[in-house]
């Protein structure tokens, strides 16, 4: 990929969105059959599965926690859903990426509930476009509510940065490799609390502040969409 | 950790097959409905997405520069990978692939390379030092049975979607593709066949036999599965099944 | 104040009720607000509001009736899979209802992995270790039938208020149902296609759980299937 010239234009980013503007972003609650809960999230150019199985029995049993459930979260890239081919199975990237999901997903969780049990998820990226983790934390979250884990709320997630000097929402893979910074969030949208947050590249104090400010706009929106992709899965279809 | 089947639904499964009908009500010989799906993955330069009734499989085909092997330095590469995603079953759990997996990849690498679907000859670009390789990549999404009927046809299906990749090394106007094998798979339950088993069917089948046959009915890989053996007519028997079968699944890659 | 309508279909996190109100199953509390904790349809009555789960793993009650598959043995008895994060325990005396001296007798006999078992929870620990009896008439391994599972949420409608709907089915499709807490169903009828039909009403209840009238709609169903054909 050839660096463009500008990466904003006339306020206007390459693939025409406005600086405050997401990728078009789709949801679907319980895609998979197997699954005890599932979803499948478009955010653009990313295509992301998440399947839940759990509170199932905990192996090796050394790893299970008397008083509560554990969460294990596997991110992983299909080997063609980038552009070069990607080796399959773990890497420090994606063993980083699903420790911080993890993080992300526990503080909604009653885990207290199921003593000595782990809930598995598992996120699996078909293609990617920049925001992978962002996608797979939206498609965890409903998938977790899918499956019936009982949760205080959903978690949503975005990512935001900084093109040319301007603050953006939901970076796209141009804006993420040649942008100046990329912060991913991901927020509890009810109590407005913080529950991932990295970045790299450059922020002011202000631009950390506005690009927050962003994220939490954003993150309402995806939050939308992932309650109507719950209610969705139980709606009465015209003609039943 | 292999699921346990209770004795109840075994018996039920074996009793139906008995009486030549099957848990999800098709006929012995009846395949579930195929779902094809082209050119999902943007990423990838083919891609395909199998539905074999629940079962799901999705494949994208990458075609990148590679060193040949020694014995054949003007040839492409073809290398087939399957993963068996723990987000596809309750069994299937994180780590180097099982031998399932290594099966389904082997099986599957079989029939495209021995029907020399793929003309690897014209896949070289510069002799002993650059070539083509064609990786295919087996994700499995949901397993309720038949992954190698539904693998294989996901990769066939994909390999039809290849778009010639951006590169000047590419000189072919298209894909070398020639062939279609298509596999299919017939079990042995209380010593009847049935055709494309589901996942219920394969825990309390006696063995399997997969077939891969090309458009002219001729077969370009076998693989036998399970404990159990198989007589001589029940092997002809299966063939008849596989390429009839076969037949009506290479309609779905148009 | 109440926030949602009676039945309305919530998701986590959403807001039901503020002020003096008990808050039951599938919802949890916050300050004076009680939000929902699943995916659910809400129930609101008098001063009690809960969530009724429409997804979710079974998890072990004492009284429940579960329909278990034995998947290991040990000395004194076996280990169940209920369906549920838990296994559970059914120790041979609770089996057959005498002593047995574990050294005269092969207790292999009773049971084998794979059977099937009805039985009830006796005890569950704080550590969520399960023990199971078969005190009632039908409890024990289970011969013939046809097992059925589907989301343990959902067994509530099959057996339906007062167990109107699980009467619905057997009434008309003349078999009989032992039907788990634990989403495991165990239907016994001499003809296949009757059973089949059973079967049909168990997963029509199952995807259109979060429906209402939906006993008239299975009725209607088998009466329609049976006049056609069987």
């Amino acid at each position: 990929m050839e660096k463009p010239e500008k990466l904003l234009i006339d306020g206007k980013r390459l693939d025409g969105r406005a600086p405050d503007e997401l990728r078009p972003l789709k949801i679907k609650a319980g895609v998979l059959e197997r699954a005890d809960g599932s979803a499948y999230v478009e955010l653009g150019n990313n295509k992301v599965f998440a399947a839940v199985y759990g509170p199932r029995e905990m192996h090796p049993r050394h790893d299970q926690q008397p008083d509560s459930a554990v969460l294990r979260c596997r991110y992983s890239m299909a080997p063609f859903s980038v552009e070069d081919r990607k080796r399959p199975g773990p890497d420090r990237r994606s063993m980083e990426i699903s420790k911080v999901t993890r993080e992300a997903l526990e503080p909604v969780l009653f885990l207290e509930l199921y003593p000595r049990s782990v809930i598995d998820v598992f996120i699996e990226v078909l293609q990617a476009d920049a925001g992978t983790r962002t996608a797979g934390i939206n498609a965890a979250a409903v998938a977790l509510a899918d499956a019936g884990v009982p949760m205080r709320d959903l978690v949503s997630s975005v990512a935001v940065g900084k093109i040319d000097g301007t603050i953006i929402l939901d970076l796209m893979k141009e804006e993420d490799q040649f942008g100046t910074t990329d912060m991913p969030v991901a927020i509890i949208p009810r109590k407005k609390v913080v529950t991932l947050l990295q970045m790299d590249g450059h922020f002011t104090k202000e631009e950390f502040k506005q690009a927050l400010d962003l994220a939490f706009k954003g993150c309402e929106k995806i939050y939308e969409v992932q309650r109507q992709a719950l209610k969705e899965k139980y709606a009465i279809k015209e003609g039943e | 950790m292999d699921e346990i089947i209770s004795c109840v639904k075994r018996d039920y499964i074996i009793d139906l097959v008995k009486q030549g009908k099957r848990v999800d009500g098709r006929a012995l010989d009846q395949m579930r409905e195929a779902v094809v799906e082209k050119g999902l993955i943007k990423t990838a330069n083919g891609s395909a997405k199998v539905k074999l009734g629940k079962t799901q499989v999705l494949v994208g085909v990458k075609l990148m520069h590679a060193e040949p092997f020694p014995d054949t330095p003007e040839s492409g590469v073809l290398i087939v990978n399957a993963e068996l995603l723990p987000l596809a079953s309750p069994t299937f759990e994180p780590g180097p692939p099982r031998v399932e997996a290594i099966e389904l990849a082997r099986v599957i690498d079989r029939g495209i390379r021995e029907s020399d679907a793929i003309d690897l000859d014209k896949l070289g670009i510069k002799s002993g030092e650059d070539v083509w390789s064609v990786f295919i990549d087996i994700d499995v999404l949901d397993h309720d049975g038949g992954l190698i009927d539904a693998a294989a046809l996901a990769s066939i299906a994909a390999l039809t979607d290849v778009k010639p990749p951006k590169d000047e090394d590419w000189k072919l106007p298209e894909f070398p593709l020639s062939k279609l094998p298509v596999a299919v798979t017939v079990a042995k339950i209380d010593d009847r066949l049935v055709v494309d088993p589901c996942l219920d069917e394969e825990r309390v089948m006696d063995a399997r036999l997969t077939i891969t046959t090309i458009e002219d009915g001729s077969i370009c890989a076998i693989q036998k599965g399970g404990r159990g053996y198989f007589t001589r007519e029940e092997l002809e028997q299966a063939y008849d099944l596989a390429s009839s079968k076969a037949m009506e699944l290479r309609e779905k890659l148009r | 104040m109440i926030h949602v309508q009676n039945r309305e279909i919530v998701v986590p996190g959403q807001l039901i009720a503020e002020g003096n109100y008990r808050h039951l199953e599938g919802s949890y509390r916050e300050g004076n607000k009680i939000y929902s904790a699943v995916v659910g349809l809400a129930d609101v009555k008098g001063d009690r509001v809960r969530v009724i789960p429409l997804q979710g793993r079974y998890i072990p009650h004492v009284g429940d009736l579960v329909i278990g598959v034995v998947i290991d043995n040990h000395s004194s008895g076996w280990i169940l899979d209920i369906n549920s994060p838990y296994t559970a325990n059914l120790f041979v005396s609770e089996l057959v209802h005498r002593k047995v001296d574990l050294n005269k007798e092969d207790i292999s006999k009773f049971l084998s992995i794979g059977d099937v078992v009805l039985a009830s929870v006796k005890e569950v620990d704080e550590y969520m270790r399960v023990l199971l009896e078969t005190p009632g008439r039908g409890m024990g391994k289970i011969k013939g039938g046809k097992l059925v599972e589907i989301s343990p949420a959902k067994i509530p409608r099959v057996l339906g208020r007062k167990g109107s709907m699980l009467k619905v089915i057997e009434s008309k499709t003349g078999c009989t149902l032992a039907v788990g807490q634990n989403g495991r169903i165990i239907i016994w009828g001499k003809d296949p296609e009757r059973v089949n039909l059973a079967v049909e009403a168990i997963l029509m209840i199952e995807r259109e759980a979060h429906t209402s009238g939906l006993t008239d709609r299975v009725s209607l169903m088998l009466e329609k299937q049976r006049e056609g054909g069987i």
